[in-house]
């Protein structure tokens, strides 16, 4: 073991009085819980021949959907029934660092059979999600490998504001399962997986999304894996897109196919209007082979479920981005200037990846001031997409993939490609420790993360 | 961790182990010298490779109607089929180039082989090889021989190691009566950038299972090799090689050049 991990390890074990200690048993009979979060040992059934021993957050993969109301105050106990110390993040989320849910913000962890209680304020408006923020190193069944997540939706105070009308929503969980580290064309070992779900179902095991003609369902869409990139269609379809990681795009456009990168959310609205039983599923065959996809059942519709096959990979964020000039007298932000690579440490091994030639928690702590807009410029020279998060705040994504400025559209994950550069605005109004870091499991274990802090 | 000046003193002590073996004459025939690992080539994919081996010091003389390796270059062509995730087979054409001989075609061999699939997660990688084929008498006494290889390699980090305990039969030849012979191979080798690893292989021929020869007159070789990861389609290898014992050529000189060819058109879909 490195003494990078065990620097990590002993901040996780150092916060676990204090989680522990959040609550009181005489506290918790109190009142019960607007959120009640249980973590166990759960046993996924993907398909009768593919189970797989995990957590589950409340018995259930995906875990629950919680909605709540924006600025109304919810409270929020959790219990870690497994074996390992546990912390929830609530992505997307502008919370404080102490329950945002990241060690390296100083968010306690909930030590094993511990139970936490806490209260929380909902803000942004939309579809946010949460998780699990742990380390699994080369255990390919800890952490997000192990799927525990579930659905935010948090509501405007007025429906009014809400970025379009629907009949019915649906909620809709992309994972992989079944993780094993094999050699990539980059040289270094990477994740690969023997199963994909939709709502943790195989295709053909799961409930099907029941529909009528004439409806427009609202499709929520996370994509939790933990390292893959998935591309998604419904055929006999299309997708009108209104909504990027829980936020409304400034130009909604109607698409044939879906992208996520790990983390990324999208709400799509669909017309219902080809009765018939369809299949909603990965793009790509050997992912929908491997199980990621779900039938979308018409009302009184017979038959079985009909696939189209796309032959492209379509997808790009400038579609839904305003033109972005620079206007007249438009505040200035500060650069931030962040190089990511990798250090090679063997075919047989991952790499070691770096922010400016550093590896967390070496990595630098780029001071913020509360109020003050920031740019950063991300060149990624890797050979890999990397989806950068930042937590506790919403940035406004302003280049990619070589686009001119752009603007308006407000997302917390950005999916910055190989050998390109991408340039994310936020302000930063939430002060604390403010992780950043790649989605992707492997990465961020690997060292590729850095936290900001308010001055 | 390891460091790879004790990869090289260990070497240097397994080549003097094997420099201080006794040297009895004997025959062989170095056409594809090549550890194998346990992967396999992709499905609509062909792997070229042509193995060029030259054996500058090696036996001078005619034994049992064998010409001698002496200054022979052989020149061995190998097609590789990938057949679906776990199997593959491949075919050989060997020859062999000399003065007085010009370039004459050696023999031919087939070779199918499958593997462990991915979903059994095993901590090494396994494979299964077989190999039947022909060569020419005055190549190889044993005309008509069949070979099976089990296979196992691990990746660590920068090491990488594998070992092939072949196991080999005449079905043709002088030797038809001899049962079972052992065969095995081994490699290791370290990255030292992710383009360059450097290391060793070992090859071997102890003779027959339940009685070895003695160690004189078993094959024994051992290789400084460096393998170039220029590019996944791409196999460069290249080695210098030494047999003490008398049953082996003394110095070899081999290289490998591969080069993958997809067949189809493969779609981003796919």
């Amino acid at each position: 073991m490195t003494s990078r991990i065990t620097r990590r390890r002993f901040g996780q074990l150092s916060g676990l009085a204090a989680g522990a200690a959040l609550v009181s048993p005489a506290m918790r009979a109190a009142t019960a819980p607007d959120i009640a979060l249980e973590i166990a040992p759960y046993t996924l059934e993907a398909s009768p021949k593919h189970r797989f021993k995990t957590l589950a957050y409340n018995g259930q993969v995906p875990g629950p959907l919680f909605r709540m109301r924006q600025g109304q105050e919810q409270t929020v106990e959790i219990r870690n029934g497994s074996s390992e110390p546990e912390v929830v993040h609530w992505h997307g989320l502008f919370l404080p660092p102490e329950i945002d849910g990241a060690m390296e913000e100083g968010t306690p962890m909930i030590a094993p059979g511990g139970t936490v209680r806490y209260r929380m304020t909902p803000d942004p408006v939309g579809f946010r999600w949460f998780h699990t923020h742990t380390f699994a190193g080369k255990d390919l069944t800890k952490a997000q490998y192990g799927g525990l997540h579930g659905f935010v939706l948090i509501d405007p105070l007025d429906p009014r504001d809400a970025p379009a009308a629907y009949d019915r929503e649906v909620f809709i969980g992309l994972h992989d399962w079944g993780g094993h580290f094999a050699g990539s064309d980059d040289g270094a070992m990477s994740p690969v997986y023997d199963v994909s779900t939709m709502n943790g179902k195989m295709l053909g095991f799961g409930e099907p999304v029941r529909v009528k003609q004439g409806e427009r369902v609202m499709m929520h869409v996370l994509n939790s894996s933990p390292t893959e990139v998935h591309w998604i269609a419904l055929a006999g379809h299309r997708f009108q897109v209104v909504a990027l990681d829980g936020n409304a795009v400034p130009r909604p456009q109607t698409v044939e196919m879906l992208r996520l990168g790990p983390a990324e959310r999208v709400s799509a609205l669909v017309e219902m209007k080809a009765p018939g039983n369809w299949v909603m599923g990965e793009v790509r065959k050997h992912i929908q082979s491997a199980g990621m996809g779900i039938v979308v059942e018409y009302a009184g519709a017979m038959g079985s479920p009909v696939w189209t096959q796309p032959q492209q990979l379509v997808w790009d964020y400038r579609l839904f981005a305003e033109a972005g000039e620079k206007q007249a007298g438009a505040r200035e932000s500060t650069r931030i200037e962040l190089t990511f690579d990798s250090k090679f440490e063997g075919h047989g091994s991952e790499e070691r990846w770096r922010i400016n030639g550093k590896s967390y928690p070496d990595t630098e702590e780029p001071a913020l001031k509360a109020g003050e807009r920031y740019r950063l410029v991300m060149k990624n020279e890797s050979m890999d997409d990397h989806p950068m998060h930042l937590h506790r705040h919403t940035f406004e994504v302003r280049r990619v993939d070589g686009s001119p400025e752009l603007e308006g559209l407000r997302k917390d994950v950005v999916l910055v490609a190989a050998k390109s550069t991408a340039e994310i605005e936020f302000v930063a109004d939430h002060p604390g420790r403010t992780l950043f870091h790649c989605h992707q499991q492997d990465h961020m274990d690997r060292g590729f993360m850095m936290v900001f802090r308010y001055v | 961790m390891v460091r790879p000046s004790l990869l090289v003193r260990a070497s240097l002590l397994a080549i003097w182990c094997v420099l201080m073996l006794a040297r009895v004459a004997g025959a062989q025939g170095n056409y594809e010298i090549q550890v194998y690992g346990a992967d396999t080539v992709a499905p609509k994919s062909l792997m070229v490779e042509l193995h060029s081996n030259y054996t500058p010091t090696g036996q001078t003389k005619v034994i049992d109607g064998v010409y001698p390796t002496n200054h022979q270059e052989h020149e061995t062509l190998e097609l590789t089929q990938g057949i679906n995730d776990w199997a593959e087979v491949g075919f050989y054409v060997f020859t062999s180039e000399q003065n007085g001989h010009g370039v004459q075609w050696v023999g031919d061999h087939i070779r199918p082989r499958v593997r462990a699939p991915d979903q059994w997660h095993l901590p090494v990688g396994l494979s299964l090889s077989t190999e039947i084929g022909y060569q020419r008498a005055v190549y190889s006494p044993d005309t008509w021989t069949w070979e099976i290889r089990p296979i196992v390699d691990k990746t660590m980090g920068r090491w990488y190691m594998a070992f092939n305990p072949a196991l080999e039969r005449t079905l043709h030849g002088p030797d038809v009566n001899q049962g079972l012979g052992f065969s095995p191979g081994a490699k290791v080798g370290y990255d030292f950038t992710p383009k360059i690893n450097c290391g060793f292989e070992y090859y071997a021929d102890y003779g027959r299972l339940g009685g070895f020869d003695s160690l004189h007159e078993q094959q024994q070789q051992i290789f400084a090799v460096t393998d170039l990861n220029v590019s996944p389609k791409w196999e460069i290898n290249f080695g210098v090689g030494l047999g003490p014992t008398a049953a082996t050529d003394h110095l070899i000189v081999k290289g490998i050049l591969g080069r993958r060819f997809d067949w189809g058109k493969k779609s981003v879909v796919d």
